[in-house]
């Protein structure tokens, strides 16, 4: 009796089983994924990716006789003709590059700061509940571990640059970074321009990007430094024979900062088809919360709190400054522009193509 | 022999493959992050590549796209993201040309010594590609524009092309580019 239940229930199963599986597998599947929501998302922090290159070495260049080209076209001027662009080399390569004339490898970021791709918690960042794509350089330190960022002998503890500068035996983390190009508007005899970079650091730089729900739109903080102890600019002969006067900007700093919490960067491509980057304006503060005689006393204090905060924040802030301006042999001192909020901003493309 | 000890016996094969189910279940044992950490795969994957993008024209052919031999049509590929809600498009357009490399690499590597002293304080693993020194380009070329509609066949579709790059010849790219986990997962 028994065995009879047994083979019984044994054919059943055989036969059910199969059919089980495949109803409640899915269903057990579908129980478990949940869509979240953009607040619980924003919450989400996982690893992110960190990237380092090591002995990196990039070049190209037009060198017709062997059969390389680097053109960039396309561009016009503003009375219509072509501008071609022929790139004679652009190379990222070792500091020490003698201007591009000797390429070694070189390290870009560290292991124990790279490069990061990551999706982070934008309520760390003030921006109120969204999941951000953050793309960023290696970070800023402590001014205790870190490392000045223009010195190129500079030693631990001398600055908030994580990337270190090449030593006897070690490549460092500072890239020579040059262009040399050949321009040629319309029928007109092409220029030469060659701008190089020694030492370059982008330490702190990041780009953020998040979706914005009242302009259903792509929203970016975008956060630029560039540190060289020489910056320089050149033209040469079409051959490269002979050189012009070099304008050198030594110790050159630019940090840029375009879009911040309160006004982000907006991209965007009108209908008619031209490139649009905008800025909003910070917006202005209800009629009677703030005294006239701009003190917090007389003030909403949360609103005036705000806007101290606006106008105090120096990351929203752009500066440059170059240590010393030379053409040739002439200097012309140093020159600062410091603390520039961008209030507003609009950039739009114009085709001038008839 | 109990009825029950005989229903058994009818079945062998059956006793056995649970049995031995069992066996393999206790040889098999989790092993936790840090057990896994340790574990090291050998060697690695050598890659050689040639990669040709519309060498000789797109699947389409309309009054837009076709034919790379004439001159008055676009050949190459195109690539349209939106960045707003009804917003217009960013193109990477005619999108063309071959690239072909020998020796890209790929391999977990353990990384305890070097980099100026990182190596030691990292002390972890990474996934690494060692890019092939070279890559050879040949007629490799591209457009950034902004464009009013997804497609060039779309009505009302307006173009304006920003710039175009064109490559060709070889491209030194020496290094290896080292992957790995950031933050605490």
């Amino acid at each position: 009796m028994a065995r009879i239940t047994t083979n019984f229930m044994t054919s059943r199963l055989a036969r059910v089983l199969p059919v089980l599986c495949v109803t409640l597998l899915p269903g057990l599947a579908n129980a478990e994924l949940e869509s979240l929501t953009e607040n619980e998302l924003s919450t989400v922090s996982g690893a992110g990716i960190g990237l380092v290159l090591e002995d990196f070495k990039f070049a190209h260049g037009t060198d017709i006789d062997n059969g390389q080209v680097f053109k960039i076209g396309g561009i016009k001027s503003t009375d219509g003709q072509d501008v071609e662009i022929v790139v004679n080399q652009l190379y990222i390569a070792g500091a020490g590059s003698n201007y591009g004339e000797t390429l070694n490898p070189v390290n870009l970021g560290r292991l124990v700061n790279p490069f990061s791709i990551d999706v982070v918690d934008g309520n760390d960042l003030g921006i109120t509940d969204k999941a951000v794509l953050s793309l960023a350089a290696p970070t800023k330190v402590a001014a205790t571990e870190g490392y000045d960022c223009m010195n190129t002998g500079a030693v631990a503890g001398s600055g908030t640059c994580s990337s270190r500068p090449m030593t006897a035996d070690f490549a460092g983390e500072r890239p020579d970074i040059g262009l040399q190009m050949n321009i040629t508007v319309g029928s007109n005899q092409s220029s030469n321009l060659n701008i190089h970079a020694q030492s370059a650091v982008i330490d702190g730089s990041y780009l953020r990007l998040w979706g914005d729900d009242e302009r259903n739109q792509l929203a970016g903080q975008f956060k630029l430094n560039f540190y060289s102890p020489e910056l320089s600019i050149n033209s040469c002969s079409q051959d490269g024979s002979t050189c012009g006067s070099r304008i050198r900007m030594s110790d050159f700093a630019l940090e840029l900062a375009l879009g911040n919490v309160y006004q982000p960067m907006f991209i965007d491509v009108d209908g008619a088809g031209n490139f649009v980057i905008e800025v909003q304006a910070i917006a202005k503060p209800a009629a009677g919360s703030i005294g006239s005689d701009g003190l917090r006393a007389s003030s909403d204090a949360a609103t005036w709190d705000f806007y101290n905060s606006y106008y105090n924040n120096p990351e929203f802030r752009s500066n440059l400054s170059i240590g010393n301006f030379s053409v040739g042999d002439r200097d012309f001192g140093s020159a600062r522009v410091e603390g520039m909020l961008v209030q507003y901003l609009h950039i739009q493309t114009q085709d001038l193509a008839p | 022999m109990t009825p029950m000890m005989r229903s058994y016996l009818k079945y062998p094969f059956g006793v056995a493959a649970v049995l031995l189910s069992t066996l393999a279940q206790a040889e098999l044992a989790h092993l936790d992050d840090e057990v896994l950490s340790g574990v090291s795969g050998q060697g690695g994957i050598y890659l050689s590549g040639d990669v040709t993008i519309n060498e000789m024209g797109g699947p389409i052919q309309n009054s837009y796209f076709g034919a790379c031999d004439e001159p008055g049509k676009k050949c190459g590929a195109r690539l349209a993201y939106r960045l707003k809600q009804d917003g217009g498009w960013f193109v990477l357009d005619d999108i063309r040309g071959s690239f072909a490399f020998e020796g890209l690499t790929l391999r977990v590597r353990h990384i305890d010594s070097g980099f100026g002293g990182d190596g030691a304080l990292f002390n972890r693993d990474v996934v690494e590609l060692g890019l092939p020194n070279v890559v050879r380009y040949q007629d490799v070329q591209f457009k950034l524009a902004a464009s009013s509609t997804a497609r060039p066949t779309d009505p009302g579709f307006q173009q304006t092309d920003l710039l175009s790059i064109e490559m060709q010849g070889d491209v030194t790219l020496e290094g290896n580019l080292l992957v790995f986990p950031t933050g605490n997962p």
